[in-house]
């Protein structure tokens, strides 16, 4: 018997148990509580799923995700009223009227980031309520719509909502797998895990995280039909109840947001909880006390939830019963004299006269210079002249407030960070910022060269794309590394893999902000020998460094930035030289940056 | 003519109590980062507070702002010890979860405690109003804003001109930066909690007077609250006074001109409408989003 216990088996051995019990139990059983508890778990877990896969893998708190059960509700009512068809005919539309629902909020919505997305998911449910209470030439108002009973047998009880049910969380569950194998899941978590990094690697955030809101209302709504089909009536209090939607996510972050399984789990046991309260205490306010304090000791005790807790604590053991691998980064540095690639005459990338205000700092004051294709150019300048905003706006992150910036014969200034990525620009952070979640490999593998429908289909790591990602890993010496997490790497380990993730994208610009800070000297070594490298192999580099040494040994030309403008630009031996440079790092009577009256 | 005066007038006049209500959010926010939605929670247990003193020994409960503001600082207090502490290192979009279960739990305590029923506070002068002319004024309105803008005051005389309040000011600037000046982060923030959490609780005591209330009302004091310091700015006490005159003296114009059933949607709308327009609030400061902070 080879029987490990892994965090794969267990669950499988599990889903497949609970699969059976699920669809056999009315067969057995008749109890139509019992039923109706099953069906209500089923309805709680299908929607922390959704919840799941806009707010556990893309990192948008919603508690707006009730309301989606609402929209399909009510549509599917209406439309059943209006034409005396039977119900299950509009429970498909109902989930299409929440998904565009959910589409049109995600356009205005998603450009919104942590806080603010909240808020305006509570606002959401509050708002649906209201205008289901005030419409009441179609709503019914407060009293509500009351549908036809169902036309089968009362000896059918529960069952066809209960089958109903359980086939759409099926459904939910297959969806939220497949999205986290696909390259829209890891984009989605990149998204989780540093949204602006995500964006800088070529992921077009705004798009991802739109077909995530909308992949989380889709069966929300469909669920909504069947559910307002069961109680036979819907009014505005019931099917927008903010209560309803901190339910599902408290399901959702005991069971273990951003795991495929967690919200189902947490789903069966919020809603056994919610049974068990009720039958001891009647419901009421004994329950919102106890949901409230749940909820608030998830957060504190179990932020992870229980599935990836567990999965943690198995791989823990695993781990240490398997000792551990030895893991070194290859230092090696090639003995051969520099190579320069000839020099094509062409400029990559061009500033022309730059500015970015914040506030009353003028960060970056008329800034121009320009990068020849094949060279190692430096940026340097004393901290706060501008070095920083300068690349920002030259990676997309800033807008310039005018000026104009050429990269390759385009203008760019005004592309989003994703599409100038696409256009041949990579760069790593100052502070690495990898996905601190996903493996190295995962990592290196995440950025994408273009933006397609299509492609977000695709799975997460393709043979090829794996096959690359390793050579990249051995190029910078992180082979032995693919499969660590990247937030248990050291600090120059990170800067490597960086690298390697830069180049997945075969950039013909790679800015590199402080690749020796925080350093050790053998790492800082390697890394100078892959840029020489990579620079014999025609890519071209512009380097933000404080390590002067370094500048001398590998950059030509050097610009030096101060108060956010060039100040002067020549080969590192002249610009040491030069009486305006020491003026600018020195000077008694400079102060490094200006700031307007 | 005459009814549009009196309609700016008594949404002024609400402004300045619903100031001192949303308060607490804009400091808590603006040290923190945290945005604390128990706070409409907090109002309403500051409202049965008053509710409580006033039956039991028929004090003022305006007067009683002085007994229940102390409390609330207690409970602010005993709240951040609790659970707050522990989200520093929690998303923020978590935090904001976790607080709407902390008010969940109160909400929930106060139904247990006080029943669902509406309770109102009425001393002698809660049905009198002044004649100004052809204005109409009622007097606990009066008082309510005249007690409110005098504590605004006192909170930022606070913050401007004492030790505590320079701390404040620099925690919510660049906490790093505070914490290398020797100031205690920690205790800053545990301080402006319960600050924030005594100012709400006496915007409560002041708004029994004027409405009756139950424990669920929290809920439309959260979205109160939240389109208040939203259109503010999030951080800005200025802009926040400035939004809570605006807040209610739109709610007044919209429940005399259009329906009351629509007065409670106009928190939302604002919501809606600043945060997609002007994500920074009508004063809110547009913040450098660009730099990596290690936070």
């Amino acid at each position: 018997m080879t029987g490990r216990v892994t965090g794969a088996r267990v669950r499988r051995g599990l889903v497949v148990a609970g699969v059976v019990a699920a669809v056999a139990f009315p067969l057995v059983s008749h109890d139509p509580y019992w039923q109706t508890v099953l069906y209500m778990c089923f309805l709680m877990a299908l929607l922390a799923v959704g919840w799941n896969v806009v707010s556990g893998f893309t990192g948008y708190a919603s508690l707006g995700q009730g309301a989606f059960l609402g929209y399909g509700a009510y549509a599917t009512s209406l439309l059943t009223l209006r034409t005396h068809a039977p119900v299950w005919w509009f429970v498909p539309v109902g989930g299409v009227v929440a998904a565009v629902i959910a589409a049109l909020l995600g356009l205005v919505a998603m450009r919104l980031r942590g806080h603010a997305f909240v808020i305006i998911t509570i606002a959401l449910v509050y708002i649906s309520q209201l205008v289901a209470i005030n419409w009441r030439s179609v709503t019914g108002g407060t009293n509500g719509l009351t549908l036809p009973l169902p036309i089968y047998g009362r000896d059918w009880q529960n069952t066809p909502y209960y089958y109903a049910l359980l086939v759409l969380l099926a459904a939910s569950v297959a969806l939220s797998a497949w999205i986290r194998r696909t390259k829209l899941g890891a984009g989605l978590i990149a998204i989780r895990e540093d949204e602006d990094k995500a964006v800088a690697i070529g992921v077009n955030a705004f798009a991802y995280k739109l077909v995530a809101f909308v992949a989380s209302a889709l069966f929300a709504g469909m669920a909504g039909g069947v559910y307002a089909y069961a109680l036979t009536f819907i009014d505005p209090t019931g099917m927008f109840d903010i209560l309803f939607s901190v339910q599902l996510v408290l399901a959702a972050l005991l069971g273990g947001r951003g795991s495929v399984w967690g919200p189902v789990l947490g789903g069966f046991l919020i809603e056994f909880i919610d049974e068990g309260t009720n039958r001891l205490f009647g419901g009421g306010q004994v329950h919102i006390v106890l949901f409230g304090a749940i909820m608030v000791a998830v957060i504190v005790f179990l932020p992870r939830g229980i599935v990836p807790s567990a999965e943690r604590l198995l791989r823990r053991r695993r781990e240490r019963r398997e000792g551990r691998v030895d893991q070194s980064v290859d230092l090696r540095v090639t003995e051969r004299e520099p190579h320069r690639p000839p020099v094509t005459g062409r400029t990559l990338l061009e500033l022309r006269d730059v500015h970015k205000r914040f506030a009353g700092v003028h960060a970056v004051d008329g800034l121009s210079f320009a990068v020849q294709e094949g060279s190692i150019t430096a940026l340097i300048g004393p901290n706060g002249s501008g070095k920083t905003t300068a690349f920002n706006l030259v990676h997309g992150m800033l807008r310039p407030d005018a000026g104009e910036i050429v990269l390759d014969g385009r203008r760019v200034e005004r592309l989003p960070a994703h599409r100038r990525a696409h256009l041949g620009l990579g760069r790593t952070f100052q502070i690495t910022r990898l996905f601190p979640e996903m493996t190295v490999l995962e990592n290196v593998v995440a950025p994408l060269p273009r933006f397609s429908w299509r492609r977000l289909a695709a799975g997460a790591v393709s043979g090829a794309e794996a096959e690359r990602a390793r050579e990249l890993l051995a190029f910078v010496g992180m082979a032995a590394f693919a499969g660590k997490r990247a937030g248990e790497l050291s600090f120059g380990q990170q800067k490597l893999v960086e690298i390697a993730q830069t180049l997945m994208l075969d950039p013909k610009l790679i800015l590199l902000d402080e690749p020796s800070g925080g350093v050790t000297p053998a790492i800082v070594e390697r890394m100078v020998d892959r840029i020489r490298e990579l620079n014999a192999g025609g890519k071209t580099f512009l380097i933000v460094e404080h390590n002067l040494p370094l500048v001398a040994e590998l950059c030509d030309p050097v610009v030096v930035m101060a108060a956010g403008k060039r100040i002067a630009e020549d080969s590192a031996a002249a610009v040491q030289a030069d009486p305006v440079v020491l003026d600018a790092y020195l000077g008694a009577d400079w102060n490094g940056e200006r700031v307007e009256a | 003519m005459t009814q549009l005066i009196e309609v700016l007038v008594l949404g002024l006049l609400l402004g300045g109590i619903y100031a001192l209500a949303a308060s607490g959010l804009t400091l808590v926010f603006g040290v923190m980062g945290i945005v604390n939605v128990t706070q409409g929670a907090f109002l309403v247990l500051g409202a049965y507070l008053t509710w409580l003193l006033w039956r039991v020994l028929g004090v003022d409960p305006i007067v009683l702002a002085l007994v229940t503001t102390p409390i609330m600082f207690g409970v602010g207090w005993l709240v951040y010890q609790l659970v707050i502490r522990h989200l520093r290192d929690a998303p923020k979009a978590t935090t904001v979860l976790a607080t709407f279960a902390v008010g969940l739990v109160i909400v929930g305590g106060l139904g247990m405690v006080f029943s669902n029923d509406f309770r109102s506070v009425t001393p002698a002068y809660a049905d009198r109003a002044f004649h100004i002319g052809a204005l109409y004024v009622p007097e606990a309105r009066l008082y309510g804003c005249g007690v409110a803008v005098v504590l605004l005051l006192g909170l930022w005389q606070l913050l401007t001109r004492t030790w505590l309040g320079r701390a404040i000011r620099a925690a919510a600037e660049n906490p790093d930066a505070a914490r290398l000046a020797g100031i205690d982060v920690v205790l800053v923030a545990a301080l402006t909690f319960s600050i924030g959490t005594a100012t709400t609780g006496a915007g409560g005591s002041l708004i029994a007077v004027l409405y009756p209330f139950f424990p669920a009302t929290a809920y439309v004091w959260i979205s109160r609250l939240l389109g208040i310091v939203v259109l503010g700015g999030m951080s800005s006490l200025r802009g926040t006074f400035i939004g809570a005159l605006l807040m209610g003296v739109a709610e007044m114009v919209v429940s005399t001109y259009v329906s009351t059933s629509w007065t409670t949607a106009v928190p939302y709308l604002v919501i809606l409408v600043v945060l997609l327009l002007r994500p920074d609030g009508l004063f809110g400061r547009r913040e450098r989003r660009d730099v990596a902070v290690a936070r």
